[in-house]
């Protein structure tokens, strides 16, 4: 097979946004004596400035992890992760987190929720107010910002969720299967979104899932993860045209990546 | 709006459904009220029970007639119960929530209290009256730590309970925003837990009144459970229920604040 290469390494004489080298990670046993659990042994990538990547790989290969440590809630056991050219050393409004539910704070209106990160900083001015409302109308959300989190619907809340996080400008958008949870229509609706803000804002993209079709519609590479402990089964570029749509999946080149990913997939699940 | 719901259900207004529940618990209470009087006109005997309207005279005389000859009037007792209250469930209320806090977030301090706390839970309060009474007399010390004494077990069990449910993502979401750990813990993390630790202060307030009343009825010399007890050694058996409707009307008005409080934080419940 073609591009089944143990390493992640981008192409040389580009600057990288991430770079995470010799990282390992484990988890202690449940029971006490148990083995540690070794979530990444070794594991090397580098993320390309602007570059929208995606983690692909089964529940436990680690991909979850690397995601937290990319956010700086767990630190690494041993390696190197580097955002930006600084060492991650714990969580910091430069890399946005998108979960796997929208995560917004149920007893803050949506714009009191886009507004908590700056006031937790002490930075809220005017101006980060204006701003707020105009993503908030950017994101379609510019007649729900006084509503209440449980007042919206699934797709508004993952939106809400979008914009607290831009508001900050972060450098790194770090997406843990966000849009797992979502009904097919309000999934699709959200892929789209999605490809139409970064196609704007070209914000560099980790973007963890499971979904090979989601992998190939919305990345620029996709690094195929086996575990455990969780290690680069293979890297495939996706040279498809941008911007791109839903309608791309019709065709023949996408259908042709989207096999030789899910081998790529099933090969190292066995 | 006329018309129905998605589920075929005549569609009412939320101020119809209010007036309706308002409408049949008005209607419960007519009910018990007209079995006493129906049962005290049967029986005849003002001792074993006085009509309704006899117990309402008794009721309004003694808001301005003190109860023994040399004591205090109705209103003046509740008003020494509501004070005994009011100290004891807010000191209680503010020493269980820094102790549940502390267990919540310390699992040194959660080990060596929860087993105190398991071995106390079978255990009435009232149990500890006579003990009290040797050890503190019977000054407002022992009315005080006997609240104490029901109010703060519950407090903690219910601020852990409150805080080990909320959510690790929310906090690290707010992390993740720019919020530095303590600005974090305050605004998220407590403030998620509000609503769980106001319904512990609602169940402790139940726990709080027997507390009080019972106290009161042993060892006291004002107070709504003296005149309850002083009234029925003398056969004055409408002050005594007097008395009881007293102690039920403050409940529900401090429960309706509470209550307030409650759907004032939470959205969700408007």
């Amino acid at each position: 097979m073609r591009q089944v290469t143990a390493t992640a390494a981008p192409d040389t004489g580009t600057t990288a946004a991430v770079r995470i080298v010799g990282v390992e990670k484990a988890f202690a046993g449940r029971r006490r004596g148990a083995a540690a659990r070794r979530a990444l042994d070794g594991f090397d990538l580098e993320v390309r400035e602007g570059e929208f990547l995606c983690l692909l790989g089964p529940s436990g290969c680690g991909k979850s992890t690397l995601l937290n440590l990319l956010a700086g809630f767990e630190t690494p056991d041993r390696g190197e992760v580097v955002v930006a050219g600084d060492r991650v050393s714990g969580p910091g409004p430069d890399r946005g987190v998108l979960f796997q539910t929208p995560m917004l704070f149920p007893w803050l209106t949506v714009l009191d929720n886009v507004l908590y990160g700056p006031r937790a900083r002490h930075e809220l001015t005017t101006e980060i107010r204006e701003r707020a409302v105009e993503l908030l109308e950017t994101v379609g959300l510019g007649s729900a910002m006084h509503a209440y989190p449980h007042e919206l619907s699934g797709g508004m809340r993952h939106r809400a969720a979008f914009a607290r996080v831009l508001i900050n400008k972060p450098r790194l958008l770090l997406m843990d299967e966000p849009f797992g949870a979502l009904d097919a229509i309000t999934r699709l609706a959200m892929q789209r979104f999605l490809l139409e803000l970064w196609e704007r804002d070209r914000t560099t993209i980790v973007f963890v899932t499971h979904d090979v079709e989601e992998a190939v519609l919305l990345g620029d590479r996709i690094c195929v993860m086996s575990g455990s402990p969780g290690q680069t089964r293979a890297v495939f570029p996706v040279d498809l045209p941008r911007p791109r749509d839903v309608a791309l999946t019709d065709t023949l080149a996408f259908a042709h990546l989207k096999r030789q990913v899910r081998e790529a997939l099933e090969e190292g699940h066995r | 709006m006329a018309g129905s719901d998605e589920l075929g259900r005549p569609r009412q207004r939320p101020s119809a459904v209010r007036l309706s529940r308002i409408g049949w618990g008005l209607g419960g209470i007519v009910l018990v009220l007209a079995a006493w009087e129906l049962f005290a006109r049967l029986k005849g005997d003002p001792v074993l029970m006085p009509t309704v309207p006899a117990t309402a005279r008794t009721f309004w005389d003694y808001l301005r007639t003190p109860y023994p000859a040399a004591g205090h009037t109705l209103w003046q007792h509740a008003l020494v119960s509501l004070a005994r209250i009011g100290v004891g469930w807010g000191a209680g209320v503010v020493i269980g929530v820094a102790i549940g806090g502390l267990m919540a977030s310390a699992s040194v301090v959660r080990y060596l209290i929860d087993p105190l706390i398991e071995l106390s839970r079978p255990l009435p309060p009232l149990a500890f009256i006579p003990l009290f009474i040797i050890w503190f007399g019977i000054g407002e010390t022992p009315k005080f730590v006997l609240i104490l004494v029901g109010v703060v077990p519950v407090m903690i069990i219910a601020t852990v309970t409150a805080l080990d449910a909320v959510p690790k993502e929310l906090v690290q979401a707010s992390r993740s925003l720019g919020a530095s750990p303590l600005w974090s813990l305050l605004t998220v993390r407590l403030r998620s837990a509000l609503p769980g630790i106001i319904t512990g202060a609602r169940l402790a307030m139940g726990g709080a009144w027997t507390s009080i009343v019972a106290v009161e009825l042993i060892a006291s010399t004002s107070g709504l459970g003296y005149l309850i007890n002083n009234a029925g050694v003398n056969l004055q058996t409408s002050l005594v229920l007097s008395g009881i409707v007293s102690i039920s009307l403050l409940g529900i008005v401090l429960d309706s604040l509470l209550r307030l409080l409650h759907r004032g934080i939470d959205p969700t419940r408007r």
